[in-house]
């Protein structure tokens, strides 16, 4: 094999802890960083070591962000008596884009898995507990994946929940909207099927 | 359907065969250690994409090779199909007319097989897992969907006994409020598994009766019976399923939390075989336990008709020579002109039927596959 020059093994090498990309692409990226401007290539090595310096988690509801508590959480316009759980910080964005839900959110950063060796306590749970015993939250929406540490993480919730009296509801799962139904896998139309509705 | 012609590529001891199938019977013979077995088991893989005798993909390759292909075009009632499973050590990638198959499950059931070997004579004497494999495997050909259900009842019940491990020997609130939660989440899993089972075994209880009775010459009435862990029965609805099962793990916790593992369930369900209303698990003779296997592997190809509409291909290693006159007879009666087969066998003297002679003949030996004329 070809040895590159130290600099540009390392920045291979960089490039390839990321996910999704392997030593092809790793390589493709190196040399075209070598074709950059410099200004370009510094101001893409500030923005990495800046998202990483400066981003933090919000105290209120674990997402990721610059000042805390964060602009989701600081926002009096929200409703307050919704929050919305969910897995992870990308979730929330996922949510955001739907722009047509205004509530609070509480990301829980995985998902119970005793397999995995994670309980309630090592996500976000006790912290939503808590968080429900001040705030006036009315309803809990779980959006946590539809996988079964995703439900299971959902059940628990619910449990510790329910009995405080909050209401807590789940995501519906079933067919994507705008595709065609001949090209839904047998088991997402099973599920549709099991969550029909009456019209 | 049928296989048309079949490709095989450092696939065990075979380095490169392209196989013309014309025929509908085909038997494959030849000397122990030529590979016979090998290529029933091509054709296995082919359909379910894993081995029947091996769960290391690396074994399917030949030796020093890093990878083993297996195509073949077959012939549908819809058409044609290409089709292309390739093991390697990177994996396993499956392909149906060149597109490549995102999930196994998706794959599974483009082509449907039957196999009948010598370790299927062990179906019904041998243990309760062999009898639930075998309800899993064939629900799971004509059910896409049932191999989902049963793979979301396998993670659920591994995270439960994890949970269950950590558990002892003093559970905290939190693992028991956890204990709760995936014993509703496995209930739900598991009723969907028995209601199904239920269904699948009723329809192929029809069938094998009806084969037993004949093969038996109307001497023998052979019963199939789910016999669930929980109390639960066929004519439930689901929720009243679920709510049993649920039931039975609430009995149970104590002693499941003591012993670290999920005792009832879907996992721990048996099949039971019973001739003019005696178990034959235990009191039935060899041969009965062996036409009762027949029985089931026949009802199964019915089965497999009756849904899909047309007859899976069957597969027959060795086990000519482990039944009598009579029920070798019946067997090829049964497959006679609908059926593709593929037999191997040591040696054709002696099994005088025209179902065999009728066939193509093909030699196997020492990693090569000659078409005998």
């Amino acid at each position: 094999m070809v040895q590159y020059p130290t600099p540009i093994s390392k920045l291979i090498e960089g490039f390839m802890k990321l996910p999704g990309i392997g030593p092809k692409t790793a390589s493709r990226l190196a040399f075209y960083v070598l074709d950059m401007k410099e200004d370009d290539v510094l101001d893409f090595a500030k923005s990495l070591v800046n998202a990483k310096r400066d981003l933090t988690y919000c105290s209120v509801c674990h997402h990721i962000t610059d000042i805390d508590p964060c602009r989701i959480c600081e926002d009096k316009e929200r409703d307050q008596s919704a929050v919305c759980v969910v897995q992870d910080s990308k979730d929330v964005m996922a949510m955001e884009k739907m722009r047509e839900y205004s509530g609070l959110y509480h990301v829980l950063h995985g998902a119970i898995s005793p397999m995995d060796g994670v309980g309630p306590e090592d996500i976000k749970i006790p912290e939503l507990i808590k968080r429900l015993q001040n705030d006036d939250i009315q309803e809990v929406i779980v959006a946590t994946n539809p996988t079964i540490e995703g439900e299971a993480t959902a059940m628990y919730i619910s449990r510790l929940v329910k009995p405080t009296g909050i209401k807590v509801t789940r995501l519906a799962h079933g067919l994507p909207i705008g595709g065609d139904l001949e090209y839904a896998d047998e088991v997402t139309l099973s599920k549709a099927i099991e969550g029909r509705r009456e019209l | 359907m049928h296989i048309k012609e079949l490709r095989l590529k450092q696939f065990r001891n075979y380095d490169a065969i392209n196989l013309d199938v014309e025929n509908k019977v085909n038997v494959i013979l030849g000397e122990n250690a030529q590979g016979k077995t090998n290529m029933m088991e091509a054709v296995y893989v082919l359909a379910f994409a894993k081995s029947h005798r091996t769960s290391k993909d690396k074994e399917l390759m030949q030796w020093d090779q890093d990878f083993a292909r297996i195509e073949a075009e077959i012939e549908r009632k819809h058409g044609p199909l290409s089709l292309e499973v390739i093991v390697s050590n990177k994996g396993k990638k499956t392909k149906v007319n060149g597109l490549e198959q995102q999930k196994l499950s998706e794959y599974i059931g483009t082509c449907n097989v039957v196999m009948f070997a010598p370790e299927d004579l062990n179906l019904v004497k041998g243990g309760p897992h062999m009898r639930r494999r075998f309800i899993d495997m064939e629900i799971g050909q004509i059910s896409s969907v049932y191999l989902y259900d049963l793979m979301m009842y396998q993670r659920v019940l591994k995270q439960r006994n994890q949970l269950l491990k950590n558990m002892f020997p003093v559970p905290d609130q939190e693992q028991e409020v956890m204990l709760d939660v995936l014993t509703e989440q496995l209930a739900q899993a598991a009723a969907k598994v028995i209601s199904k089972r239920f269904s699948f075994l009723q329809l192929l209880q029809n069938w094998a009766k009806d084969i037993h009775h004949q093969i038996t010459t109307g001497n023998e009435e052979l019963r199939l019976t789910y016999a669930p862990t929980a109390e639960v029965s066929e004519d439930m609805e689901l929720s009243k399923i679920e709510e049993n099962v649920k039931l039975k793990f609430q009995q149970t916790r104590q002693n499941e939390i003591r012993r670290g593992v999920s005792l009832s369930g879907p996992h721990r369900d048996e099949l039971t075989l019973k001739i003019n209303d005696k178990e034959v698990q235990t009191y039935g003779s060899q041969g009965q336990q062996r036409t009762a296997a027949l029985s089931l592997k026949l009802a199964e190809i019915e089965l497999i008709n009756d849904n899909i509409g047309e007859y899976p291909i069957l597969l027959l290693d060795d086990v000519l020579s482990e039944l009598d006159h009579h029920r070798q007879s019946h067997l090829l009666n049964t497959i006679q002109g609908k059926v593709q087969t593929f037999v191997t066998t040591t040696s054709v003297h002696g099994i005088e039927h025209d179902t065999l002679k009728q066939a193509s003949t093909f030699i196997a030996e020492a990693g090569t596959l000659k078409q005998m004329k």
